[in-house]
């Protein structure tokens, strides 16, 4: 009997490998000397030279997770933490080296910023490439720029922030980011504004056995909105990559933010990045995520609800192909009155992939009025693949509404059979069906995401039901 | 004092959730045992076989090596009940922790055999001012085509510790139902696992608990489903009042094989107090894709407007409270076939609240 057949991702646009030419690359390992010359070929300031090596002393006294997916072929002697690209930051694409813009050009970011994007930042390895803004953003005092010069540009403001909302001490990649970070983005938004047109970041990682490192810092100030969108991706090699980003939210009272990510990076990279955010009073933060690449992903974005009436609200999907081991989830803490969450996961594990949902919904004490929805569904498209749901509530007050619900399961015969009765033909049917079940996530992403995504859910099919 | 590490889930999660396994402060596992004779048994003993021939101690899970350890060599109750009979047979034990009766470290293993019918009732019960300690594993074999209905009665007083390990392996078409009422214990901590082997075998585990003061729960249900269209259904109703605290880490794992297996897992707290505190982890592991899983969880108070209904009928809030606890109870209650059991049970949780 055959069995339903999902095409794997498409990666021939991914894969683009331009030959490994930098104008720098640190030699592999960590070590505080390794940390002292990134910190010198990145000109920073003291305290942030301080900073790192402060780090990478957490970083060897933290443990490796005890728990989740096996990371014991991460051999930190074997990645080379800081590459930087030959060619320095440009606000123009003609400025941008032949190789490194016809990667871009391929992955449609050019031509997304002349149609949808009212900023785009481009980071190739370790260092960004390329930034750029419409022009009556800056006009509105909007701040779009990568982090090294906003370290520089706006110390007062980077030093209250980096690294509060994460500390260094959260876990060891947490502190390995802190030791090593380099690239990424610096956006603040004033109060009252509105940013009506995405923003966005994308992250290419050309170099092999490197690792990217990028520090996403965006403070949405009171009363200001904005939508941000992450995507990543590199090609892929025979040894592992290393991705261990850190992302910083600073939802200010009143404010809005969204924070789309289409993350499609190689079966060769291990995705042990952090995100957070926290959250103001009557403020609210969307996450929208989309888990496509990776060989090893663990990821827990995390909202902690500071403010009274604020809102969090999270949409992920993770597609496990074969190879791939997918720990995905969502952590929320409600740490004032009449807070709320809504989640919504979802996963397909096909080929021998493995997904997992892990997360925390923490409801404390001083959170009385507060509601938290969870939902979450996995779908197995066949009899080798695993499929996990591990999540964890704790409440920790009476004045509460709380309730969460998963369930896990294959294609029902039953709906192949009713869609089939209605003239569709079974490879037809089973598409719509898998079309459905990701629709909740794809319907928050911005379109050009939204195709891209339909297309990597192609139904294939040989012969009968499976 | 060395903290005693208990009950591990058998897949971990992040150390900062706090729930992969449980760490006792002040619990002294007493090396010494005195004897306890406290005990009671009411069977046809022409039809079942009782006795103290029990197997060497084996677990897949349990609560933890040194609990485990301390019923295979210092065990102060043994019991083997073997069940052949055909007719349906009921086999009540009862330990009633008294003064001269306060540590009781028990073994009971139950065979049902094919085709067999029986109930088995288990109650711990205790003195209210005794400091009572309790360390029990019961192991249950159902063989094919077996009926098992077991109720497991914990109305131990808050001073005392209550610690159990259970596991069953069911074999093809066995059907093995618990109904755990948790009552008792300042600790009450209980490692539940099912194999579940055989084609369309099937357990039922529903359970109550109620807390109140600065009890502890600490809840770890497992179940392996393994052959085809087997089944597990897990209950769990519970409410907390004062400070106190449950853990309930529910796992539903479809092995690789388990084709058309069904699992669900229902987990309800009502909180009753603004200091009680409920953690849950309920678990679905699936290496198989013909399956249906779905396992839910809620916490929340009592609704205003049905409490406001009740209080409006003549009643004061302690009354409404109880009464709406009651009916939360009551579907599981409905599994106890004994009225006088049910009617014990409906006492002490309105002694409990009071």
């Amino acid at each position: 009997m055959s069995k339903t057949k999902l095409d794997e991702i498409n990666r021939n646009i991914y894969n683009i490998k331009n030959k490994d030419e930098y104008d720098f690359k640190i030699k592999k390992g960590l070590t505080p000397e390794i940390i002292e010359e990134i910190s010198k070929q990145k000109d920073d300031p003291k305290w942030m030279r301080e900073f790192r090596l402060r780090a990478l002393e957490v970083y060897n006294k933290l443990e490796l997770p005890t728990w989740g997916p096996d990371l014991s072929e991460l051999d930190m002697n074997e990645i080379a933490t800081y590459v930087r690209p030959k060619t320095s930051l440009s606000t123009s694409w003609e400025d941008v080296p032949e190789d490194i813009k016809n990667t871009f050009d391929k992955l449609g970011i050019p031509e997304a910023e002349k149609e949808s994007l009212a900023g785009v930042g481009a980071q190739y390895d370790s260092e960004v490439v390329y930034h750029s803004m419409k022009e009556e953003l800056i006009k509105q005092g909007v701040i779009y720029t990568d982090m090294e010069s906003a370290v520089k540009k706006y110390p007062e403001l980077v030093k209250e922030h980096f690294m509060k909302c994460v500390p260094v001490h959260d876990h060891k990649f947490v502190a390995l980011h802190g030791a090593v970070w380099s690239g990424g983005s610096f956006v603040y938004v004033p109060k009252g504004v509105k940013v009506d047109i995405p923003l966005q970041s994308y992250f290419r990682l050309n170099s092999p056995e490197s690792g990217q490192f990028e520090h996403t810092l965006i403070i949405v100030d009171e009363g200001a909105s904005l939508h941000f969108i992450e995507g990543c991706s590199a090609p892929k090699y025979n040894k592992v990559n290393l991705h261990a980003g850190c992302v910083e939210l600073y939802v200010k009272d009143n404010a809005y933010l969204r924070y789309s990510t289409i993350e499609n990076w190689s079966k060769n990279m291990l995705n042990l990045n952090t995100k957070k955010a926290i959250v103001g009073k009557n403020a609210k933060m969307d996450w929208v995520s989309g888990s496509f690449g990776s060989k090893i992903s663990m990821l827990y974005p995390m909202s902690i609800l500071n403010g009274e009436g604020a809102k969090s609200e999270y949409t992920g999907i993770s597609f496990a192909g074969g190879g791939q081991n997918l720990d995905n989830g969502f952590k929320v803490i409600h740490n004032a009155k009449n807070t709320s969450s809504v989640v919504n996961a979802k996963s397909i594990s096909k080929n021998g992939g493995k997904c997992t949902y892990r997360s925390l919904v923490r409801i404390n004490e001083n959170a009385g009025g507060s509601k938290s929805s969870v939902s979450c569904e996995s779908l197995m498209l066949d009899d080798i693949s695993i499929s996990d749901t591990i999540p964890v509530n704790d409440i920790r007050t009476d004045d509460v509404e709380f309730s969460h619900e998963a369930s896990i399961g294959k294609i029902s015969d039953k709906t192949i059979f009713y869609l089939m009765s209605r003239g569709l033909s079974e490879e037809d049917a089973k598409a719509m069906i898998v079309r459905g079940f990701a629709y909740p996530i794809s319907k928050e992403l911005p379109v050009e995401y939204a195709v891209e995504m339909n297309n990597l859910i192609n139904l294939e099919l040989e012969g009968a039901i499976g | 004092m060395e903290k005693l590490k208990l009950n591990e889930t058998p897949v971990r999660t992040s150390r900062n959730f706090n729930i992969n396994n449980i760490k006792l402060e002040n619990v002294v596992i007493p090396e010494r045992l005195g004897n306890f004779n406290h005990v009671t048994i009411k069977a046809e003993t022409s039809k079942i076989e009782i006795s103290n021939n029990t197997n060497p101690i084996d677990l897949t899970y349990g609560l933890g090596e040194e609990l485990t350890s301390q019923v295979a060599k210092q065990a102060n109750q043994k019991l083997k009940v073997k069940i052949d009979s055909k007719t349906n047979q009921e086999i009540q034990i009862g330990f009633q922790f008294d003064k001269e009766n306060t540590q009781l470290v028990d073994n009971i293993e139950i065979e049902a055999n094919e085709d067999t019918k029986s109930t088995i009732v288990i109650k711990y019960d205790s003195q209210k001012d005794v400091e009572a300690f309790h360390n029990g594993i019961l192991k249950v074999q159902a063989k094919k085509n077996s009926k098992l209905n077991v109720i497991l009665v914990n109305f131990m007083n808050l001073e005392s510790n209550h610690f159990l390990s259970i596991e069953n392996t069911l074999e093809e078409n066995a059907k093995v139902q618990y109904t755990i009422i948790d009552f008792g214990g300042k600790n009450s901590i209980t490692n539940y696992y099912s194999n579940i082997v055989g084609n369309s075998a099937d357990n039922r585990l529903n359970t109550i608990y109620l807390g109140n003061k600065d009890q502890l729960f600490d809840l770890n249900y497992i179940a392996e489903l393994r052959g085809e269209k087997s089944n597990i259904d897990m209950q769990v109703e519970g409410a907390l009042k004062d400070t106190a605290k449950k853990h309930f880490k529910g796992t539903i794992d479809f092995k690789k094989g388990c084709k058309k297996a069904t699992g669900n897992e229902a987990e309800n707290c009502m909180l009753l107090s603004d200091t009680a505190r409920s953690l849950a982890l309920p678990m679905l592991l699936c290496s198989e894709e013909e399956v249906e899983g779905n396992h839910s969880s809620s916490a929340g108070k009592v609704g205003d407007k049905e409490l406001f209904y009740i209080m409006s009928r003549g009643f004061t809030k302690k009354e409404a409270m109880k009464l709406m606890v009651k009916a939360k109870f009551n579907k599981i209650l409905e599994n106890i076939k004994s009225e006088e059991l049910r009617e014990q049970i409906l006492n002490e949780i309105d002694e409990r609240l009071n």
